[in-house]
């Protein structure tokens, strides 16, 4: 009882923090992908939903072993491009980041932290696996025009909708804010 | 079977698709001024004719340091300003240094012999990565500047339009402290 309504408190303060970033979506007309783009107080996000064949395609040609191509493929995975927009210093850690999975009412579960780079790596290097890019650094200090793009990963099966709550700083100062509704990638564009 | 064949398809199809998203952040010209200035970790790397180059070859002349990868879709787009770049300059002031991450020779002479500007810059490989650990390189493409003394004085986090005028500007203060 007292867990839930703590649950439901957090939700309650993340709802009351967040920023009113303007999000856009896309969908691209060959494929039927979506893109989710949010500008909010100099942070830019792109989240471009990444189908489980090109996260296999990018994987394989890194010679990566098949059990882990398909663990990689498993998730729910975004190329991201974040930008910093501002005329300041800009700094986000993915760690700080939080999904929030919806069922199928549309109903928001638990707050779970997005899976870093350095949990990947850290997987990774048990399967003997050395090759370390690709996906979003853990963390960025941008300067003015800086940016960076990789994979975020959630994991979620395909087509799953959820929340991203995201933070990040402007000259130390903390910023929150939440895309809604975003939506894993289906198996293949034939599910579209 | 049917993995296999989705695979490849994947492979030949799916990337291209998917990259022309990738694609679309247009290139700036901003080049950050480091905080502290500190001197830049020598290293010695093969070329493409495997020959070893070491960064202290070039004390003395500013140089452009890059990180990149063929796969990696703004590393791509900025190459062909690096190359531009590079043929602004006279070759005993200024030198642009390419250094690729975990890729091998085959693979970055096909992938160069596609660009619209053939790169005449040198290419260095960093097949084990510990150089751009060397240097902190969290993402690709991340460019460091290094002044005649061998120390950094700007970087630059993700891709640039690296023959811009502004971009000269600053080369050009370097090149005639």
């Amino acid at each position: 009882m007292i867990v839930k309504f703590l649950q439901v408190l957090t939700l309650l303060f993340l709802s009351a923090a967040a920023s009113a970033g303007e999000v856009s979506v896309h969908k691209n007309e060959t494929t039927g992908l979506l893109t989710w783009t949010v500008k909010d107080n100099g942070f830019t996000l792109e989240l471009i939903q990444l189908l489980p064949d090109f996260i296999r395609a990018i994987y394989a040609k890194h010679n990566f072993p098949p059990d882990e191509i398909e663990r990689a493929a498993s998730y729910c995975m975004f190329g991201s491009i974040l930008k910093n927009t501002s005329k300041t210093n800009m700094s986000y850690r993915v760690a700080d980041w939080r999904y929030v999975p919806k069922n199928q009412k549309g109903e928001a579960g638990e707050a779970l932290p997005v899976k870093t780079k350095t949990q990947w790596l850290e997987e990774w290097k048990k399967a003997g696996i050395i090759f370390s890019w690709t996906l979003l650094p853990d963390s960025g200090d941008f300067a003015v025009g800086d940016w960076q793009q990789g994979f975020t990963t959630i994991k979620l099966p395909r087509e799953s909708e959820f929340d991203l709550i995201y933070k990040w700083k402007l000259d130390g100062v903390a910023h929150t804010g939440t895309i809604e509704n975003l939506k894993c990638a289906p198996e293949s564009l034939s599910d579209l | 079977m049917k993995f296999k064949k989705n695979l490849l398809a994947a492979m030949l199809l799916i990337p291209t698709v998917v990259l022309a998203d990738w694609q679309q952040p247009e290139l700036s010209h901003d080049l950050t001024k480091v905080n502290k200035v500190i001197p830049a970790a020598d290293f010695e790397l093969p070329n493409m004719d495997e020959e070893k180059k070491k960064l202290s070859d070039y004390k003395g002349k500013v140089v452009l340091l890059n990180f990149w990868a063929t796969w990696c879709p703004p590393c791509v787009r900025e190459m062909p300003s690096m190359e531009r770049l590079h043929q602004q300059f006279d070759a005993d002031n200024f030198k642009v240094i390419a250094i690729n991450q975990m890729e091998d020779s085959d693979q970055v002479f096909a992938f160069t012999g596609q660009l619209e500007i053939d790169p005449t810059f040198e290419i260095l490989f960093d097949s084990s990565s510990e150089v751009s650990q060397d240097y902190a390189v969290r993402g690709l493409p991340t460019t460091y500047l290094i002044d005649k003394k061998g120390k950094i004085r700007y970087r630059a986090i993700g891709g640039r339009e690296f023959n811009h005028p502004e971009v000269v500007k600053v080369i050009n203060s370097l090149i005639e402290e």
